[in-house]
Order: C-alpha cells, then sequence, then structure tokens
C-alpha cells in the first residue's frame, strides 16, 4: 500500500471515528437528561439517579396548592416556575390565553409551582417566590394569582429585578397589607415549602424552567418542557381530554 | 474558491439532498430535543398518522417561543452549515480525494459537538451542557459563562463555517502531482 493510500485510509478511519464520537456524546446525554437526575439547583437537591418514574414522582395536587380555574378540571396543567426566568415570563402570557380558552369552560385548571433556579438566578427567585407565598397567606388564591401576574409583568427577569421596589410596588397594587407582607417574607415560613416544591419538581426530571406536567383525567402524565406556543399547547390539551377517565 | 467547491458539489442532486436531509433533520432533532420524549411517545402512539403527527410539526413553531433570538439563529445557523459541511465531507469522501487534511473533518466535528452544547431553549440554557456538567457535579460553571452556554453555540457555528471552508479548499485544489 503506497503512502498516499495509507493516508487515505486513515483519514476516512479518522472521519468515521469521529461522527462515532459524536454520536455516543449526543447519545449519552440525551440518555442521561432523560433520566430524571436532578439539576445541581442547590445544596440540597441532588436525587437518587435510579428514579427512572419521573413524572409519576408528581406530588398529587391538593387543596394547598395555588390552582387556577376549575379545581375538578378534567385536565390539570402543573407549572414549575421561576419569577426571574424569562421563558416563565413568556409561558405566563401564553397560559393566560389558554386558560381564557379552556380555563372558562371549566376544562383545565393550572397549578403553579415553585422551581427557582438557584444556578441561574441566585439573588430574587427564591426571595420572589417567598414573597408570592406571603401573598397567598395574606389574601387568598386569587392574591396569588394577581402577585403572580403582575410580578412577572413588571419582572426584569435574570436577577436585574431590584425586589426591594419590585415586591413593595406589587404588593400595594393587589392590596396587601406592606408591613405584614414584609414580616412573612422575613419570617423563613415558607422555604422549606419552596425546598419541597424544587426538590419535586427535580424528583420529576425537571431540566429548567418553565417545566410543566399535563395531568389527563385518567391520570396519564404528559411532559411539557419549556415554552410551547399557544397551538401546540391546546393540540395536548385536547389530547388528554379525550382520554378517557378511570 | 468556496464558490467553485459550493458548485462542484452542489450541482450534483445526490449531494444537494444529502445536504438538505441533514440540515433539516438536524433542525428537527434540535427543536424537538427538549421535549423528544414525549414526541417519541406521541409518533409511536395510536391513532391515525395525521394525528400523530400533528403534534410534533405543531412544535416546530417553539423555535419562536422556546429559544431566545441568539439561540434561534444559531440553531438554523448550525443546521445549515451541518447539511453543508457533511454534504461536503461525503463528497471528498467518495471522490476519494485522498489529499485531503483531517483538519478539516476534525474541526468540523469539534463544531459540531460544540453547537449541539450551546443549544438549549431560553428557559432552561444549553440542556446537553447543563447536563454534561450536572453529570460531572460542575454544573455552577455555568453560571460564570455570560451567555451561560450559548457561548457554545457561537462556536459552533464558527467551527462548521473553518470547517467548511477547508473542505472546501481541498474539494477546489486537490493535490495533485505539478508537471
Amino acid at each position: 500500500m503506497t503512502e498516499i493510500q495509507k493516508q487515505a485510509q486513515s483519514n476516512k478511519l479518522s472521519i468515521a471515528v469521529a461522527i462515532i464520537v459524536a454520536g455516543i456524546i449526543i447519545a449519552g446525554t440525551m440518555y442521561l437528561s432523560g433520566r430524571g437526575n436532578s439539576v445541581d439547583t442547590g445544596p440540597e437537591t441532588k436525587v437518587s439517579i435510579e428514579k427512572t418514574e419521573g413524572l409519576e414522582n408528581m406530588n398529587p395536587i391538593t387543596g394547598a396548592d395555588h390552582i387556577f380555574g376549575n379545581p375538578n378540571a378534567p385536565v390539570k396543567i402543573v407549572e414549575y416556575s421561576d419569577f426571574e426566568c424569562p421563558a416563565c415570563k413568556l409561558f405566563q402570557t401564553i397560559m393566560i390565553r389558554v386558560m381564557d380558552n379552556y380555563g372558562k369552560s371549566g376544562k383545565v385548571a393550572w397549578v403553579y409551582r415553585h422551581y427557582p433556579i438557584d444556578l441561574l438566578h441566585p439573588l430574587n427567585a427564591r426571595k420572589e417566590a417567598v414573597a408570592s407565598e406571603c401573598a397567598a397567606e395574606l389574601g387568598g388564591n386569587d392574591t396569588f394569582w394577581k402577585f403572580a401576574n403582575r410580578f412577572f409583568e413588571i419582572s426584569l427577569s435574570n436577577d436585574e429585578t431590584d425586589i426591594n421596589v419590585a415586591l413593595p410596588q406589587v404588593a400595594r397594587e393587589i392590596g396587601l397589607d406592606e408591613k405584614q407582607f414584609e414580616a412573612c417574607l422575613t419570617s423563613g415560613k415558607y422555604d422549606a415549602h419552596i425546598q419541597e416544591d424544587i426538590d419535586n419538581a427535580n424528583a420529576t426530571g425537571g431540566r429548567g424552567t418553565p417545566w410543566s406536567i399535563v395531568v389527563g383525567q385518567n391520570g396519564k402524565k404528559y411532559p411539557l418542557s419549556g415554552v410551547w406556543p399557544e397551538a401546540t399547547i391546546k393540540q395536548l390539551i385536547d389530547r388528554a381530554l379525550s382520554l378517557r377517565s378511570k | 474558491m468556496l464558490f467553485r467547491a459550493f458548485t462542484k458539489v452542489f450541482q450534483r442532486p445526490l449531494y444537494l439532498a444529502i445536504g438538505i436531509l441533514i440540515g433539516s433533520t438536524s433542525f428537527v432533532f434540535i427543536i424537538w430535543l427538549p421535549n423528544i420524549g414525549l414526541v417519541t411517545e406521541i409518533l409511536f402512539s395510536s391513532g391515525s398518522l395525521s394525528e400523530r403527527i400533528a403534534l410534533p410539526v405543531s412544535l416546530l413553531g417553539s423555535i419562536s417561543t422556546n429559544f431566545t433570538t441568539l439561540s434561534a439563529s444559531f440553531v438554523i445557523a448550525i443546521a445549515v452549515l451541518l447539511g453543508i459541511n457533511l454534504a461536503m465531507t461525503t463528497f471528498f469522501i467518495r471522490h476519494r480525494i485522498s489529499s485531503v487534511r483531517q483538519s478539516g473533518a476534525a474541526t468540523g466535528f469539534i463544531g459540531t459537538v460544540s453547537g449541539m452544547l450551546g443549544v438549549g431553549c431560553a428557559g432552561c440554557g444549553s440542556i446537553l451542557l447543563t447536563t454534561v456538567l450536572a453529570w460531572v457535579g460542575a454544573g455552577a460553571l455555568i453560571r460564570l459563562l455570560p451567555l451561560q452556554g450559548e457561548e457554545f453555540g457561537i462556536i459552533g457555528v464558527i467551527l462548521l463555517a473553518i470547517s467548511i471552508f477547508l473542505t472546501a479548499k481541498q474539494i477546489d485544489n486537490p493535490v495533485v502531482c505539478k508537471i
């Protein structure tokens, strides 16, 4: 075999190896991302990598949840969200439109749970999650949703919001007692609840926000990662509505 | 030089088809990646073909909702460049241009991997990068990056472009024995 022939063979082999290695890397990361492992969002959020049924780890929906719409709706969209996430801000506007369609007819309920990503938003996200819980404590479920919608409207996202200004402003606008609100914010009473939501998001396979699970009336769960177009969300809802109840 | 190489390769329907197929497959794969489990489940579920493909096709619209402007730009760029790159690579393998240096192929490979690591959705940053770093316990590193992982997409585009240039150079001017 001449020198040129040997080099040609070597080139072909290196190209083939490169393609195979690239494929292994991509397949490997797809496999790892699909196993329900946690993303390191905080000091106590590592979940056993042996859990394989991620969606079934979702905590049951109860009266303690923040529910928009009919609590007995056949389809529920459980969203794990971060108040500093720009994608969640966009998802909020889309979901409001979705609920304008499906919420009024009682077919869909929207459940909000917390998933502040410390890795990306270490300054504000958890505090804002706590603030929303304080809004719920002081004003009830409707006030929680007023807080969430208004805060997403004014938030600059990505830890650029000045929460020393924004939180009192929103509290005032939605009619909360500012002193009681401030006292609640600093009490620490909701820290464990926020962490519980984070742990549950990770256990269900959440990789970032918004992370949603659409629950059909027969209990079938569909993962919804990221921000889907409104039309696609409606298609998934229609699919979930078509499932027969158990 | 680039134009001559492109013409040499893409005037042949086979390589044009390869480029379009690879490019469009890459694009679809990247868009579906954040929800690949659900897409796969629906595609292989019971029901008519139109029912099964309606949602995955609709999900392609998430290029405008699930990706930042920057990320969406380099998703498209990477898909196009990958199609061009692999079509040209296939051309010179088939035509046995034996003097092709390995640098073009290696650059293309690194560019592809880098591009894939940089791909991510608006909310979750780079999915693959986050997963890879978290697996090795270095998830916090992503926060140090100014674009939180999207830099890899930019690097991927640059490397793929370099790879195309190097490959085109070899296709247009293969080493021959000079008389």
